[in-house]
């Protein structure tokens, strides 16, 4: 491979990376951007999303690479894993805020974020318990459907990654953007005190962030699953860590900053690893994101997140 | 319950002073740890314990980052590693560089020895383990400020996911950092501490084994030491200023606390308990691998802190002997009786289950269940507050100035202008809050500040106090205060109150005046832990100024000295923070709008004591909306509004001044004003052409 192949196979394997940071970070961004709060829990729903897909997969009869479908059946079977997979993640995710989180609304100081390293604790160890700690063949049904662009090879999931994330987040930004939920979202984000008095229903609000952020929390663990062909109980602490770099790194509480930051990160992890060795990929990383929170907290395109004085 | 058999245990003692109980409860514990060694021939149970106990001192550690100075750090385990691989490295077989000659020196005084594994003669370091103690606090402290200074500036959130990150770099470097650390394989062969041979008294020496025993006595005293360090420092000026910057940092720094110095204190103090813990722990075991050292360590000392009580020393304590009870003995025992069970009655699922393998969860379930229902944890850090008698309840609005006034010191105001305040701007992004303003203060004089809300009244304030960036020159007494920090504005005598209160809310009315005095005390760490005669005299002397003070205000403080000021009534904070910045020993007091809130006595109350302040030599300047309150104090006022002085002169002067009418009350009364004038105006026109 020349170096130009390289620069290019990486940049593919970056946007991969990239589509899975994007939408984990969106997750971190939404909470934060309306509570203010670091949710600590979304590290792991995110992995159990990737387990739940791992079972539709499972139930609708795909195990490892040994059924590979094409055409319609192929898009129904990818459809419905995501649509379980995410809609599962995200009741979890209005799970912890309902049962967990609101009680803790009105208390001031670091308790909801300690609340959510304990919740973090208990997704893992009900999957440990559950399924078990070894590294677990992710079902893939997608053919072997690759085009060689000189020396880098891409292939036909990295394109179905790329698509379903561009979808899910022009979805989000017309919902934010356009819908009147999306709008009470916004105003809850600017001031929850003066949202409600205009009748914004505060609780939903804050509930459907969840939601929202969880199920792309859900979708993210898939493209995990279908990008890295695994699934393991410990997959949520990295990949959480990076995500949340990547929200911090585009401007906490910004929803496109979310989506580049992400993507970013996912490049740079994929450049690093490929110049400096995969080891050293986290030290660059986690560089990135103390050197953004001490010289430019607000990120790249600034915090929309209102600032606690 | 709990608290009931507390009752129970205390009635025959109840004769005693609450510090004696507390001092032979302490003896009774340390003696019952001093002689378990001797009735157990279990060694697996004294080992099981002496691991507790180096999971106490970190514990300990933690809690004065955490509890103490409320920076939540996920990464702690990172310092324990780094006392840890101090140790390993500098006793282990892996590290071995070829010797030469520049290692002799080394070699005499016992550091390294020269070795040969057949080969090239090499270096084996040889430090001794009672060396490596302090020296590996101290190298871990170093750490402590190395990852401390860059998060600084980061409010808690932020800071515990940087922390996080850092406690993820430091095993990954140890794993990759082959030629230090020996990489995942880890160093082992790490050496046990030794006890040298004494000829003089003819002891032969003492090597520690693999016997706990020994371990067990030194972690013991390691215990002992650290959370009498911590109590120490606690209830010193240097925990209080970690419990202000807990509770407010704004306020604490406006209060004279160096924010930066003071965080990196607490980090370097917690990293150093850490390091120290880690040389122990490394001694104990004997080996030393990265995964000792990651984020499942850290959570678990968070979940010790969160159980046992956050900035509780003893809360701290149990919650780590709890958490090693819950993980080598209340699990595996159920484990055992729920296969016994399942034997009896034929369960496969009970004989199959494994509850130890639970651990983790159950520090997940510790966590949710205190922070939805115990937030303050076993042990909360914050004692029960005494109840008022009726007597000590009651307060009668009093006339006249303060009580018990001869105790305070008076000041000598000096002579010209206290304050001079030149040209100052200040900007908030585009907006212009304050444009050019200028303001003087005589010594000695009542200065009033008015304005409409929104005029930039308390910006002012804000810009003198070093809160806000500003663009032109306050001097106070001569000395220039834009650029200095608050704390070392208030250093040079200027005192702030704040429009909305910004008191310590969890800190009692007694802490919130001592910290007033912060930057008039001088007890640094080792002052505060080992309390040499002119530490233990300032800290009384501090305590007598701090009560003397809370005693002008006579019934309404005193009696609640103890009381967390959460719980006080509006006007009553107001005073707190008036004598917290009294405490400061103060030559000119900022008042932002003292009196909102209080009725019209109080109100007649405060401001004839704001007088007293005054006629006693405090130079004061005073933000205040209620007119009477102003034309009673003041001798000059200025009045600002949008930003713009457009008044100044004495408050008879300024309430006649058209432009502060119209700023009070609009233009549109302006215009009826003016109206008006028109409207007289014509008639004696007419008047004068008809006479």
């Amino acid at each position: 491979m020349t170096s130009g192949d390289l620069f290019l196979q990486q940049l593919i394997n970056g946007l991969n990376l990239g589509a899975m940071y994007s939408l984990l970070a969106l997750g971190f961004t939404l909470v934060y951007g309306i509570m203010e709060l670091i949710n600590f829990s979304h590290f792991n729903v995110f992995m159990v999303g990737c387990f739940i897909a791992l079972g539709v997969l499972k139930l609708l009869g795909m195990d490892g690479q040994s059924v590979i479908l094409h055409g319609l059946p192929l898009i129904g079977v990818l459809l419905l894993t995501f649509l379980i997979t995410m809609v599962s993640s995200g009741m979890i995710g209005v799970g912890i805020e309902r049962l967990l989180l609101r009680p803790l609304r009105a208390v001031t100081g670091p308790a909801a974020m300690i609340l959510t390293i304990g919740v973090s604790y208990i997704l893992f160890n009900v999957i440990l318990i559950g399924i078990g700690g070894d590294t677990r063949n992710f079902a893939n049904p997608l053919p072997s459907v690759s085009w060689n662009i000189g020396g880098a090879v891409l292939r036909m999931r990295d394109l179905l990654i790329w698509g379903i994330t561009i979808v899910l987040m022009l979805g989000l930004t017309y919902f934010v953007n356009y819908t009147r939920l999306g709008k009470g979202m916004r105003a809850t984000a600017q001031d929850p005190e003066a949202a409600r008095m205009m009748g914004v229903e505060v609780d939903s609000v804050v509930g459907l962030s969840f939601f929202i952020g969880s199920a792309l929390a859900g979708a993210s663990g898939l493209i995990f699953g279908l990008y890295y062909n695994y699934a393991k109980v410990d997959m949520g602490f990295a990949a959480g860590l990076r995500a949340f770099t990547a929200a911090v790194l585009g401007g906490i509480g910004n929803v496109p900053g979310a989506m580049l930051g992400g993507v970013l990160i996912g490049l740079i992890e994929a450049g690093s690893s490929q110049l400096i060795g995969q080891l050293w990929a986290d030290v660059v990383i986690f560089s990135i994101l103390v050197i953004v929170l001490v010289f430019r907290p607000a990120g790249l395109l600034g915090r929309q997140a209102p600032n606690k004085s | 319950m709990a608290s009931a058999i507390i009752t129970l245990i205390n009635r025959p003692f109840a004769s005693w002073s609450r510090e004696k109980r507390q001092m032979w409860a302490t003896i009774l514990l340390a003696a019952v740890f001093a002689i378990y060694p001797l009735l157990t021939d279990d060694d697996a149970n004294i080992d099981t314990i002496a691991n507790a106990m180096s999971y106490a001192t970190l514990a300990l550690g933690l809690n004065i980052v955490v509890g103490f100075a409320g920076l939540l750090d996920l990464g702690y385990a990172a310092f324990f590693a780094i006392g840890a691989y101090y140790y390993g490295i500098f006793t282990a077989y892996q590290i071995m560089p070829p010797w030469s000659e520049a290692w002799a020196p080394l070699a005499y005084v016992g550091l390294v020895e020269k070795i040969n594994q057949g080969g090239p003669d090499l270096v084996h370091f040889t430090m001794s383990f009672w060396l490596a103690l302090p020296t590996g606090a101290l190298v871990a402290g170093f750490f402590g400020v190395l990852f401390g200074a860059p998060t600084l500036k980061l409010r808690g959130d932020y800071l515990a996911i940087v922390t996080l990150g850092f406690g993820e770099i430091v095993p990954i470097l140890a794993r990759n950092m082959d030629s230090v650390t020996n990489g995942a394989a880890g160093l082992n062969g790490v050496k046990g501490p030794t006890i040298p041979a004494i000829k003089a008294i003819g002891f032969g020496g003492y090597s520690f084994g693999v016997d706990a025993t020994p371990y067990y006595y030194v972690g013991m005293a390691l215990v002992a030491l650290l959370i009498f360090s911590s109590i120490r420092l606690r209830d010193s000026r240097i925990g209080r200023a970690w419990m202000a910057i807990r509770e407010d940092e704004t306020a604490a720094s406006a209060m004279g606390i160096n924010l930066r110095n003071f965080k990196l204190l607490a980090f370097a103090i917690g990293a150093s308990f850490s390091g120290f813990t880690g040389v122990f722990f490394v001694s104990k075991l004997q080996v030393a691998t990265p995964e000792m050292f990651n984020f499942s360590v850290s959570s678990m000392l968070i979940v010790m802190v969160v159980l046992g009580g956050m900035g509780s020393v003893w809360g701290v304590v149990l919650g780590a002997g709890l958490l090693q009870l819950l993980q080598t003995w209340i699990l595996p025992q159920t484990t055992n009786v729920l296969h016994d069970i399942g034997h009896s009655i034929g369960s496969d699922m009970l004989v199959a289950a494994d509850l130890v393998q639970w651990t983790q969860m159950f520090f997940g379930i510790i966590i949710v269940v205190m922070m939805l229902f115990r937030r303050d944890g076993l042990i909360p850090a914050t004692r029960a507050q005494p109840k008022l008698e009726m007597e000590e309840q009651h307060a009668d609005v009093t006339r006249g100035g303060f009580i018990n006034v001869n105790r305070i010191e008076t000041w000598n105001p000096g002579t010209g202008n206290a304050l001079e305040i030149k040209d100052v701007t200040v900007r908030f992004g585009g907006l212009v809050a304050l444009n050019k303003v200028n303001l003087t203060v005589p010594a000695g004089g009542v200065v009033a500040v008015i304005g409409p809300n929104g005029s930039g009244k308390s910006t002012l304030f804000n810009a003198i106090t070093g809160l806000v960036p500003s663009e032109g020159s306050i001097k106070f007494e001569g000395a220039e205060l834009i650029g200095l920090r608050p704390d070392e504005v208030l250093e040079k005598g200027v005192a702030r109150t704040f429009q909305n209160i910004r008191l310590f809310p969890k800190l009692t009315v007694l802490e919130n005046v001592l910290i007033g005095q912060h930057c008039r005390l001088k007890t640094l760490p080792f002052g505060a832990i080992f309390r040499p005669p002119s530490a233990k005299a300032e800290e009384a002397g501090a305590l007598r100024k701090a009560l003397d003070i809370i005693g002008l205000f006579g019934n309404r403080l005193t009696p609640r000295a103890n009381h967390a000021v959460a719980g006080l009534s509006y006007a009553n904070r107001r005073r707190v923070e008036i004598s917290r910045a009294l405490a400061s020993r103060p030559r000119i007091l900022l008042l932002d709008e003292p009196t909102a809130g209080m009725n019209p006595n109080e109100t007649l109350e405060l401001a004839e004591q704001i007088g007293e302040l005054n006629a006693m030599g405090l130079t004061i300047l005073i933000i205040e909306h209620k007119l009477d309150v102003v034309t009673r104090l003041a001798n000059r006022v200025t009045v600002l509004d949008h930003g713009d002085v457009i008044a100044e002169g004495t408050a008879d002067e300024v309430q006649r001044n058209e432009e502060v009418l119209t700023a009070y009350l609009g233009r549109a009364h302006r215009a009826k004003i003016e109206a008006q004038d028109a409207a007289a105006q014509a008639v004696s026109a007419g008047e004068n052409a008809n006479g």
